[in-house]
């Protein structure tokens, strides 16, 4: 029997704590317990030896801490520690006679991932992959991925992994007393990726004692379709003159822990506080007892980084506006690199009540794999919806599955043998639902029959994967009544088959149904509403329109699925008086006001007004910059303060955008002032004074390029000389990176003499600039456009 | 605990000034949100501390740093604490970066205001803890303050297991993540200090700051 074989069919028993042990032998606080595999390796060899004497099963070998980033310096390395880690335990088990699994035990590497971190996902998975490779030829029997308390950083250990071991994984994760982990993620998100990535088990270890645990087993059972795990530690620590002890006793771990098994955990052990005797306690408790069966919980689900969506009962709105058909803005957006352009029809979606939002940044002359990787990267760093990843590369769709902070929705596959060749095998592996269009080799059918008979080739194909029902949305594809009027029945007679006689969820591009057609959205509302009663699971439709977000509410209402219609009145309850009546006093307001006054919507109004009667060139000159420079003054006498300058900053962008909006209609495009190269020097991550300065310079018609954080002295002198930039901001927070900051500035002066440097941040000053060489210090934000503006001012742009 | 208002509109940078409406009620959303959205997490352990000279020891943390020396001149012992208000600040003011600068602002200054009550009240805490065995508490120093490196991020992260325990790690160039964030060290001295306890500010190099508070 191996290790596989055996999960949820017996009880297993992991060990308990190593470090718990090792500091009563002798290990300080912050010393590597695995440096104790080489140079104290009888005292590894006993523990082992103790614990396969209490009766453990599965036996972790001391490799827990072993990274690249905690090895450095050390000199050790991390296969040396791992092999001589995993051959402590072989010989442990070699010496007592007894039978047991060797686990190789992974641990969090201390780092945290981007977007909010320093640490690239791919290093990350990069950083686990030594400790895989040298613990499977060693002779471990399992992976044990444990205490992660962040999904992106398990997804990149499961990973490492699966791709150079063929070894079993079991993953356990920390959540705390809501049920979640420190990322946010709830543990639906969790183990919705988990159970896509395939890995053998799930569960949850250190953390709290095993009664609290024991609280999140209703949950996790109703969710989980994998075996569970077990390793909680002997309860809370509490801190006992400076040293957390660990204070529930053998017996009553037993206790609690027996309970857990008869709720239907089938893999037990322990983590910080427990020894021996614990391990020992509970082995004897369980005693001749039987793992319940693990079943298919069936659930259709996707994930982001926070949170789960399940397709059932309640329709799902996936937002389609991230998408370049049709848009030559979003098109402009993608060719410029444009991505807040992105991200704000992100953000519009989501508060327009999206559920998971469709991702699609395919044009034929930009490099797609390339900016879908930006695209996921970016867009999970900002909402936590899950993304729908549309594309027809596949070489994209990999990427953006791989860089994917959860379990995605694909979309799509198709019956084309081909498509299903490339799509299925990268949702096996990576996890996800995918959307499956009824066509193939011989087209779209025109009948029913014809994109149901698809389905059912898709759904076999998709078998032979791993690929349940569960994990498949069918598109029977809404095809436009103005070539056709019994498109719309065949769509919705095959819709409503694959939903109530094949039992799966469906999916529909709903506005598809009115192409050629005038006011398609009157047509669009009726057909959604239809296909909702015939049982669509989730429209692609635009969240923004009112009046299909009303079809999607009332529908949600009449049909049952809004209980107590509660989300229909949360939403329409407060609209009655519509439209909301403005702030008093700002019903006609001027440009100049609306911007002082720092009101987006009316400045967007206002500017169009003005400029029905006069040319851009005045509207800016005329109304804009008085404006900004009104409060620009003000914030620099102290009597408007940072809030309000931004607020009117934001104004004054919706009021250029509509400016914009007016010289392309015309023909004519925007005359920049400049280029003004911006950054967040290399080791520094506060950035938030870096984009203030980005939106007031832009606000006064310069170009700026962000560069954004972290980001190295080579990388801004290669922009700067890219863009032919005359001036470069540079920013940093922290006393320590300044150095980086003296470093760009030298690099600059050296490569690009003419090119002028503004640096600005917490710790500076007009001394501390004058030291590091910068061309002017800028104390605040408008110091910058000030400084700018008398610069490109000068000399000929 | 919640988000002090006061104190957020300080770091926005009113000072007598009332705030206007508009921000006011910008502010209330962001700081409802952060309160919603937010995980505290605290640990700290106490160990033997030694000065002497220049010269600090509190457990395994051995460092030359004649402010810190000065800081925990008389100490007998030493909490080592971290804490943090957890990813949620970070997160809104990624979000608020795109769609709503001024609300990036602010959370940026609600998040900073959170972290510092919470510590506050950690150290309460610690405090009562401490006057309980006679000991009275020294304002808190954190790596970065004076010539206290910032190096020592690493040690004190090793001590307490930060990343495991509470899920704050070190970037490269040792600033913590999440980025409201505080790492200290509290002197525990057997008397209480002679005249009023300095606030951090006056030991501050940065006069200049527009942020310094004269008085404690």
């Amino acid at each position: 029997m191996n290790f596989k074989e055996q999960l949820g069919k017996k009880l297993l028993f992991f060990d308990g704590a190593m470090g718990t042990l090792l500091q009563k032998q002798g290990l300080k606080p912050g010393e590597l317990p695995e440096i104790w595999n080489i140079t104290k390796e009888e005292i590894i060899l006993n523990i082992h030896k103790r614990y396969l004497e209490a009766g453990a099963d599965i036996i972790k070998a001391n490799t827990f801490g072993i990274n690249p980033f905690k090895m450095e310096g050390t000199g050790y390395t991390c296969e040396e520690l791992t092999k001589k880690g995993i051959g402590l335990v072989k010989r442990a088990i070699a010496e007592t006679g007894k039978e047991a699994y060797t686990a190789l035990d992974i641990g969090s590497l201390g780092k945290l991932l981007e977007p909010l971190g320093d640490l690239p996902f791919e290093k990350a998975y990069e950083a686990f992959c030594p400790m895989c490779i040298a613990g499977e030829q060693a002779g471990a029997d399992l992976c044990l991925i444990e205490t992660m308390n962040d999904t992106y950083e398990m997804k990149a250990a499961v990973l490492a992994a699966k791709e150079h071991t063929s070894l079993p994984v079991v993953a356990t994760m920390v959540f705390d007393e809501s049920g979640k982990l420190l990322t946010g993620a709830d543990m639906e998100a969790a183990v919705a990726m988990l159970e896509g990535l395939r890995v053998d088990a799930i569960g949850l270890n250190c953390g709290f004692g095993p009664d609290v645990m024991k609280g999140f087993l209703p949950k996790l059972r109703e969710i989980c379709s994998l075996p569970l795990v077990l390793n909680p530690n002997a309860g809370l620590p509490v801190v006992v003159d400076g040293k957390a002890c660990f204070q529930v006793e053998p017996g009553v771990f037993a206790i609690v822990m027996k309970e857990i098994a008869q709720e239907g955990v089938s893999v037990l052990g322990g983590c910080c506080g427990t020894t021996p005797s614990h391990i020992q306690a509970l082995v004897e408790a369980c005693k001749g007892m039987e793992p319940l069966a693990v079943t298919d919980k069936n659930r259709s689900v996707v994930s982001s980084y926070t949170h789960a969506v399940a397709f059932g009962d309640r329709p799902r709105i996936i937002g389609e506006r991230i998408n370049p058909t049709g848009k030559p803005r979003f098109k402009q957006a993608l060719r410029e690199k444009d991505m807040e352009y992105i991200y704000r029809e992100a953000l519009a979606q989501q508060d327009r009540g999206a559920h998971i939002l469709d991702v699609n940044v395919g044009l034929p002359e930009i490099d797609e794999v390339g900016m879908m990787r930006e695209a996921v990267a970016g867009l999970q760093g900002i909402t936590g919806l899950p993304l729908q990843i549309d594309t027809s590369d596949g070489a994209a769709m990999e990427a953006a599955m791989r860089l994917y902070n959860g379990k995605p929705l694909v979309n799509s596959v198709n019956g084309k043998q081909e498509s299903m060749d490339t799509v299925f095998p990268l949702v096996a592996k990576y996890g996800g639902m995918v959307v499956c269009l009824t066509l193939d080799e011989g087209g779209i059918p025109s009948t029913a029959e014809g994109r149901i008979k698809i389905a059912e080739k898709i759904i076999a194909e998709a078998a032979k994967y791993g690929i349940g029902k569960k994990d498949l949305l069918i598109d029977t594809l809404a095809m436009t009544i103005s070539t056709g009027q019994e498109n719309a029945q065949a769509t919705l007679d095959a819709l409503e088959y694959v939903r109530r006689k094949l039992g799966i969820h469906t999916v529909l591009g709903v506005s598809n149904i009115s192409f050629g057609l005038p006011q398609r959205e009157k047509i669009n509302t009726a057909f959604f509403t239809i296909a909702l009663s015939k049982g669509l699971s989730a429209g692609i439709v635009n969240p923004g329109s009112d009046a299909m977000m009303a079809a999607y509410y009332a529908s949600c209402a009449l049909n049952g699925s809004d209980s107590q219609c509660a989300g229909y009145i949360r939403r329409y309850s407060e609209q009655e008086g519509q439209p909301q009546p403005l702030p008093a006093g700002t019903g006609e307001l001027t440009l100049y006001e609306a911007v002082v006054k720092g009101l987006s919507e009316s400045a967007g109004q206002a500017a169009k007004k003005e400029l029905q009667g006069k040319d851009a060139l005045s509207v800016i000159d005329g109304s804009l910059i008085p404006a900004l420079d009104d409060v620009g003054q003000g914030f620099e006498k102290k009597t408007v303060f940072l809030p309000q300058l931004l607020m009117s900053a934001e104004a004054a962008k919706a009021g250029f955008d509509a400016i914009k909006e007016h010289l392309k209609a015309k023909g004519g495009a925007s005359a920049s002032k400049g280029t003004v190269v911006i950054a967040t020097v290399k080791g520094d991550i506060h950035d938030i004074g870096k984009n203030i300065v980005k939106v007031l310079l832009e606000n006064y018609g310069f170009q700026v390029i962000d560069l954004g954080k972290d980001v190295p002295p080579e990388a801004v002198l290669e922009a700067a000389k890219e863009h032919q930039a005359r001036l470069v901001g540079l920013s940093a927070l922290m006393t320590t990176t300044v150095a980086n900051m003296e470093a760009t500035i030298r690099l600059l002066k050296k490569e690009l003499p003419g090119c002028k440097v503004m640096v600005g941040g917490a710790v500076l000053t007009q001394t501390y600039a004058d030291m590091i060489g910068a061309d002017f210090y800028s104390k605040d934000a408008m110091g910058s456009v000030r400084y700018a503006n008398t610069l490109f001012a000068g000399a000929p742009a | 605990m919640e988000v002090d208002r006061k104190e957020a509109l300080r770091y926005l940078g009113y000072g007598r000034q009332e705030a206007d409406g508009q921000t006011l009620q910008l502010l209330e959303e962001v700081a409802a949100e952060l309160e919603r959205s937010s995980s505290p997490k605290s640990i700290y352990q106490e160990y033997a501390c030694k000065v002497q000279g220049d010269r600090v020891e509190v457990g395994a943390l051995s460092v030359t740093s004649s402010s810190l020396a000065r800081n925990l001149e008389g100490c007998v012992r030493a909490v080592v604490l971290a804490a943090t208000i957890g990813r949620a600040a970070d997160l809104m003011i990624k979000r608020y970066s795109v769609s709503n600068l001024a609300k990036a602002a602010i959370a940026q200054a609600a998040g900073a205001a959170y972290i510092e009550s919470y510590v506050d009240e950690a150290e309460d805490e610690i405090r009562t803890g401490a006057h309980g065995r006679g000991l009275y508490l020294r304002p808190r120093f954190s790596p970065g303050y004076g010539d206290f490196p910032l190096e020592c991020q690493k040690d004190i992260f090793a001590m307490l297991e930060c990343s495991k325990r509470i899920g704050v790690t070190l970037t490269e160039g040792n600033l913590m993540m999440p980025s409201k964030s505080v790492t200290a060290l509290i002197g525990l001295a057997p008397q209480e200090p002679e005249g009023c306890p300095l606030h951090a500010c006056s030991q501050c190099a940065h006069t200049g700051c527009g942020f310094r508070r004269e008085e404690g």
